[in-house]
């Protein structure tokens, strides 16, 4: 990636019509980070999205509106009630990164060790876009595949809507890496909602040992109105994530990966659990 | 509208200009107007040795596009102290006996200094998780925790040192 | 001796003399002082693992823009030379040229541009045409080793300068070994105990921050004048010279500050390349390798494989104790000689062992190349030597530490293994006089808790704790290989500049240095202006390795300054009118009698311009009779998650007798900051490699090295004893702490989860599936 010129919008329509107009050769940089992985020959026009405002983390009541060129720091050092993404924002990369590197830059083009998008699919969140006009689209369809053909039109992520964890409702966040900096090798986020003693239902997404962060299906489904204790989750764990082909990074290889990935659920549950229990408001 | 090419940077608190190729990094552009005191140990944004303040919060500057500079303040090593008016930081690194190759420290410096202007009383895991992104091949980090405990213990170091 | 232990300057923590320049980020290291103007240097470096260069074609690169010249085989100088920085001649075989018509790993050498900027350098790689005959790839010892395996070097102008057989025809270096003390075979055979178990490092690479940077421009007198990262500025000088068939004089070597090196700037990489094409552009010629290079085609540890065959009695005796090692030296055979013949020198005299066996053999295969590292063979058996002590103790019902406490070597005691392995040859025969490695494993087992420690039988739970310990020693110089020269001169004002050829590269030699030079004259340390390295100015010194520069050019520097000191007294006796032998010199000022004395300024004007003038200038060189060991005793304590099989260490403990600490504030720097090291080695640095030899986590990101968040608290604890033939009673400290932590790791884990490791990382894969096949619970 080589960038032969700049284009410096002040808002984020003007970044838009530029984008349109530029057509393939335009590239959104938010933090810029990601420019480094990005190692095809290609000579592009930069838009700068610095001057276009989208910075900052406000709830809304229904939930937490994470505008979409909040550097993770600002995620991270976020706190607030019923509020749990400052979790993976602390797990990720180095401080460094974290200053400058977006939420918006980590999702509108998703690398395969990327951790937000897991804890965004647990988390249920809402990406709020600007095409012709404002729209928006579940994290479901938006993570279905690679966001960045989504967005090649010139379409841009405005924010991120993370809902408010409601009573009952607890969160837990897995990681696994060789070095706190490192690349995810394992990412697994789990929403649990009690009713009772009971899990009325769970939200459960992996990422980094997957080609592209998913859910997890089959654990949720061996979670959903089951008694909330360690059996129900270690069954959960090993038998909900047997049919997904994990895949090892680095020095893991895939039979680990899949070793790994059925703790890594287990632990994240249990880390939910207690999450929901604390918060039993 | 501005060139956004020609960058309008506060530089160690002077108002600068520079003419920035559309490609270059912020590192390449502070090295090739004389300010060495940021490294390139990687260039990948692992190492931290390029670290430099950007508005007050520390950055890579290996990684960073440097039109992205363009209307923001960047602080680098020349411009946080020097031996007669040293950063609180730098006194205790250079008392502790945590300076060794000192490849790392420019960039160590300016990682607390920004942690310690945004809380000079931080906690030890604060501490961890902003100083995640500098890398020492040398010492173990024992000697530089030991020096930036001792500052946090006389109060925390304060910005008003650097200029 | 009592007297001479009462030090001003020496054993007390000064600051170091250069930590304000690089605390202030002055422009001190290697590219900092590039002139602006500097042509930039780019390699293409080979994609295959062994190929020959049918053709090489750089006739539309030189036309590219900015490019001002491209080398490759078919227009440089062919010498045969090695690029390990050794004493000559070097314990190295000559098997590598500036540039080759065969490459022998991917990264090796192919052709070089140098132009006006680093984009135009690359641009012009891709437009030089180059046709490989690929040939099969070795990439293991096994494959090195088979009947028939393809021959690495078959070119016939390579050779060894020291008098060992070399043998590439069959991919090997050279075996070395030694006679065995004793019949090893009965002493196994005697033993109540005995094991034989075989141990395995892996390729990892030292990753200073500083890469490796070289840049050279010719002065006006048509000499190239090469500032460089390096080790080693005087083999560097030689070196070049051999490869590029230049006289030793024509060449400058000037070493400003190093950012860290840990032996990868023990080599000539760069320098030889900057050097020519300075020569033949006339231009100053920059080269830095990026991180990604510097993984590549820099220098790495020897992976080396340790068979330990040992035997103990039910009385705790050792009867026997053999090491055959086989290391893999990748492509090209620097160090690899040394580094097997330390796998022993430096570990085996650690116990008293009633047999004794040592062999070992240095393979070529077709990965990247291995050099000198921190620990230097060392580190490889230790691994293997220290698991192997804690299973026979246990073998025959003692303590680890007990164990080691009964068995270690003391004051007053040699091992044969001393006057048998030197490096390159045979080695120099050894008393050992300081020793305070049962100081060391007492407080060392107090400081960690080692009273805590229970078996594995007795620990349930997903998470298990474990405590290890490990017991070491290395050495100080290479005897009667190695020499360091100082001189010392005075100064108007009473200060004196101290030049030594002395290396430091960010160890804090020079504050030592200067530190012994101020303890002999009686001044403070900040009248001592050191300098070091410039081939030009500073006297000859070997360079910073082999844990010598203390040891071995503190001694010269110490004799320097007092051959000053001498002239100081001699010049102070005639102005006082008094004889020599009463004068007193302490804090700059020389005293005949309580109201009678002059002061070293007074003297330096004395000299320099009143009466019978001269330059008041001490010389001495130093060679060393002994390696005096520095001993250690390491001790961790690690929680292992039994689901995962992943290890985190919760503390670490080192206790190190390195004589008397010259300044301890920077021999604990040197003691945690090779305990970290030493513990990313155990438990995650690694190089991967693709099925056809390529490095697959060539980056920084995917290397591993921990942050400050990662690593536990490590605690240094220095135990000191004196050295009585080191400058002041010390010796060294820089390296033994390296070796210490995968063995200790080792033994904590099989006292957590009672399963063993072989081999190196501890990755929490292998981990967990040791502990899926010993089936615990």
């Amino acid at each position: 990636m080589k960038i032969k010129a700049v284009r410096r919008p002040e808002t984020p329509e003007q970044a838009r019509d530029w984008a349109r107009e530029l057509g393939e050769q335009a590239l959104y940089v938010a933090g810029g980070t990601g420019l480094h992985f990005m190692t095809d020959p290609a000579e592009m026009v930069a838009i700068p999205l610095d001057r276009i405002g989208l910075r900052g983390v406000e709830c809304s009541g229904r939930h937490y509106r994470i505008g979409a060129l909040t550097p993770l720091a600002d995620v991270m050092n976020y706190r607030a009630e019923r509020w749990a993404f400052h979790e993976t924002g602390r797990r990720t990369a180095t401080h460094q990164i974290r200053n400058i590197s977006t939420v918006g830059g980590n999702i509108c083009r998703v690398f395969p060790w990327c951790d937000l998008p897991v804890a965004l699919l647990a988390l249920e969140a809402t990406m709020v876009l600007l095409g012709d006009d404002g729209y928006a689209v579940p994290a479901d369809d938006y993570f279905a595949s690679q966001p960045a053909r989504r967005l090649a039109n010139g379409d841009l992520l405005l924010a991120v809507d993370v809902p408010v964890l409601e009573a009952h409702m607890g969160f837990g966040y897995r990681k696994e890496v060789i070095c706190h900096s490192g690349f995810s090798l394992m990412t697994v986020a789990a929403r649990l909602r009690l009713e009772g003693d009971r899990i009325r239902d769970a939200r459960v997404a992996a990422g980094a040992a997957l080609p592209f962060p998913a859910r997890l299906k089959q654990v949720e489904a061996l979670l959903a109105d089951q008694p909330a204790t360690p059996d129900t989750f270690a069954r959960a764990a090993t038998e909900g994530v047997r049919e997904v082909a994990w895949k090892g990074r680095e020095d893991w290889s895939d039979a680990y990966a899949a070793h790994a990935a059925a703790i890594a659920v287990r632990d994240a549950l249990d880390r939910a659990l207690t999450f929901a229990r604390r918060r039993d408001w | 509208m501005n060139d956004p090419l020609t960058l309008h940077i506060r530089l160690n608190g002077e108002p600068r200009v520079f003419a920035a190729d559309p490609d270059e990094k912020l590192l390449e552009l502070l090295r090739r107007h004389g300010l060495k005191g940021a490294k390139f140990g990687c260039r990948e944004g692992v190492c931290g040795a390029c670290t430099v303040l950007l508005d007050g919060r520390a950055v890579y500057a290996c990684l960073l596009p440097a039109c992205l500079a363009d209307g923001h303040e960047v602080v680098t090593i020349e411009g946080v102290g020097d031996q007669e008016h040293p950063h609180p930081f730098q006194q205790a690194l250079v008392e502790a006996g945590a300076v060794q190759c000192g490849f790392c420290i420019p960039g160590m410096v300016l990682s607390a200094k920004a942690l310690l202007d945004e809380n000079p009383q931080p906690e030890d895991e604060e501490i961890r998780e902003k100083m995640d992104g500098n890398l020492c091949r040398c010492t173990g980090y024992e000697k530089i925790w030991t020096a930036l405990k001792a500052v946090i213990a006389a109060g925390g170091g304060g910005g008003e040192d650097a200029s | 001796m009592k007297a001479e232990r009462d030090f001003q300057v020496v054993n007390h923590s000064v600051r170091k003399v250069d930590a304000w320049q690089l605390a202030t980020g002055y422009p001190s290291y290697t590219a900092d002082l590039a002139p602006a103007g500097c042509l930039h240097v780019k390699m293409l470096w080979s994609p295959h693992a062994h190929a020959r260069l049918r053709s090489v074609d750089i006739a539309a690169a030189e036309r590219m823009p900015g490019v001002r010249c491209v080398l490759y085989h078919g227009n440089v100088p062919r010498h045969p030379y090695t690029t390990a920085g050794e004493g000559f001649p070097e314990p190295s075989p000559y098997d590598q040229f500036v540039f080759d018509r065969k490459v022998r790993f991917v990264g090796d050498r192919v052709a070089a541009v140098a132009a006006e900027t680093p984009a135009q350098a690359e641009a012009a790689l891709a437009a030089i045409r180059v046709d490989y005959e690929v040939l099969e790839p070795v990439l293991s010892l096994e494959a090195a080793l088979a009947p028939g395996a393809p021959v690495i070097h078959d070119e016939p102008d390579a050779y060894l300068p020291i008098p060992m057989p070399y043998c590439p025809q069959e991919n090997i270096v050279a075996r070395v070994g030694m006679e065995d003390v004793g019949d090893f075979a009965d002493g196994l055979a005697r033993a109540d105990v005995r094991l034989d178990q075989t141990f395995e490092t892996q390729y990892v690479q030292h990753a200073p921050m500083e890469t490796y940077v070289a840049w050279a421009a010719l002065d006006g007198r048509n000499r190239i004048q090469i500032t460089t990262s390096t080790q080693v500025p005087f083999h560097c000088r030689r070196l070049v010279a051999q490869a590029l068939g230049l006289s030793v004089g024509q060449i400058r070597v000037i070493k400003p500050r190093i950012g860290g090196g840990f032996g990868s700037k023990q080599e000539v990489l760069l320098e030889d390349l900057v050097a020519l094409f300075a020569l033949r552009t006339r231009r100053p010629v920059l080269w830095e390798l990026s991180r990604a290079e510097t993984f590549t085609s820099g220098r790495t540890r020897h992976p080396i494989r340790v068979r330990v065959r040992a035997g103990v009695t039910r009385a705790g005796a050792l009867t026997a104790l053999g090491l055959d090692c086989t290391a893999n030296t990748g492509a090209y055979g620097g160090h690899g000689i040394p580094v097997v013949m330390c796998c022993g020198s430096k570990v085996l005299p650690l116990y008293r062992a009633e047999t004794v066996h040592f062999a070992g053999q240095i393979v070529y295969t077709n990965l990247p190349v291995a050099g000198a590292y921190r620990g230097f063979g060392a580190t490889q058996a230790y691994f293997g030597t220290e698991q192997v002590m804690d299973q026979l103790a246990e073998g025959v019902g003692l303590d680890p530490l007990e164990f080691r406490l009964r068995n270690h070597i003391r004051s007053g005691e040699t091992s044969p293994v001393f006057a048998a392995l030197g490096e390159g040859k045979e080695g120099v025969p050894m008393t050992i006089g300081s020793c305070a490695l049962e100081a060391c494993l007492r407080q060392g087992a107090a400081a960690i808790g080692w009273d805590r420690r229970r078996p594995h039988t007795e620990k349930t739970g997903r998470l298990r704790r474990g405590l290890g310990m490990a017991a070491l020693m290395q050495g100080s110089s290479i005897p009667r290989i190695d020499m360091g020269a100082a001189s010392i001169k005075i100064n108007d004002d009473g200060s004196f500049n101290l030049l030594v050829g002395a290396t430091d590269l960010g160890t804090g030699s020079d504050t030592v240095l200067a530190q012994i030079a101020a303890e002999t004259l009686g001044v403070a340390v900040d009248k001592i202006l050191v300098y070091s390295s410039d081939t030009d100015l500073t006297p000859f010194d070997v360079g910073a390795y082999a844990s010598s520069t203390t040891y071995l050019s503190g001694m010269a520097v110490k004799k320097a300054a007092a051959d000053a000191r001498g002239q100081v007294l001699r010049v102070a006796a005639a102005m006082l009118a008094a004889p020599v032998e009463g004068l007193l010199l302490e804090g700059g000022v020389i005293r005949a009698a309580p109201d009678r004395s002059v002061t070293l300024a007074q003297v330096a004007h004395y000299a320099l311009y009143e009466r019978d003038q001269f330059q008041i200038i001490g010389t001495a060189s130093h060679v060393t009779e002994k390696s005096p060991p520095p001993f250690a005793a390491h001790f961790v304590e690690i929680e292992v998650d039994t689901w995962t099989g992943a290890i985190r260490p919760l503390r670490y403990v080192a206790a190190v007798d390195c004589g008397t600490p010259i300044n301890p504030k920077l021999a604990e720097g040197q003691t945690e900051g090779a305990v970290l090291n030493g513990i990313s080695f155990a438990l995650t640095e690694q190089y991967l490699f693709t099925p056809k030899g390529r490095l697959k986590n060539a980056s920084l990101e995917d290397y591993h090295l921990w942050s400050l968040r990662d690593k536990p608290p490590i605690q240094a604890i220095l135990v000191s004893s004196f050295e009585e033939t080191g400058p002041y009673g010390a010796k060294s400290v820089s390296e033994i702490s390296i070796n210490g932590a995968a063995p200790a790791i080792g033994n904590a884990l099989y006292n957590a989860v009672g399963v063993r490791l072989h081999q190196l990382p501890f990755t929490r894969e292998r981990v967990w599936r040791a502990l899926q096949s010993h089936a615990p619970e």
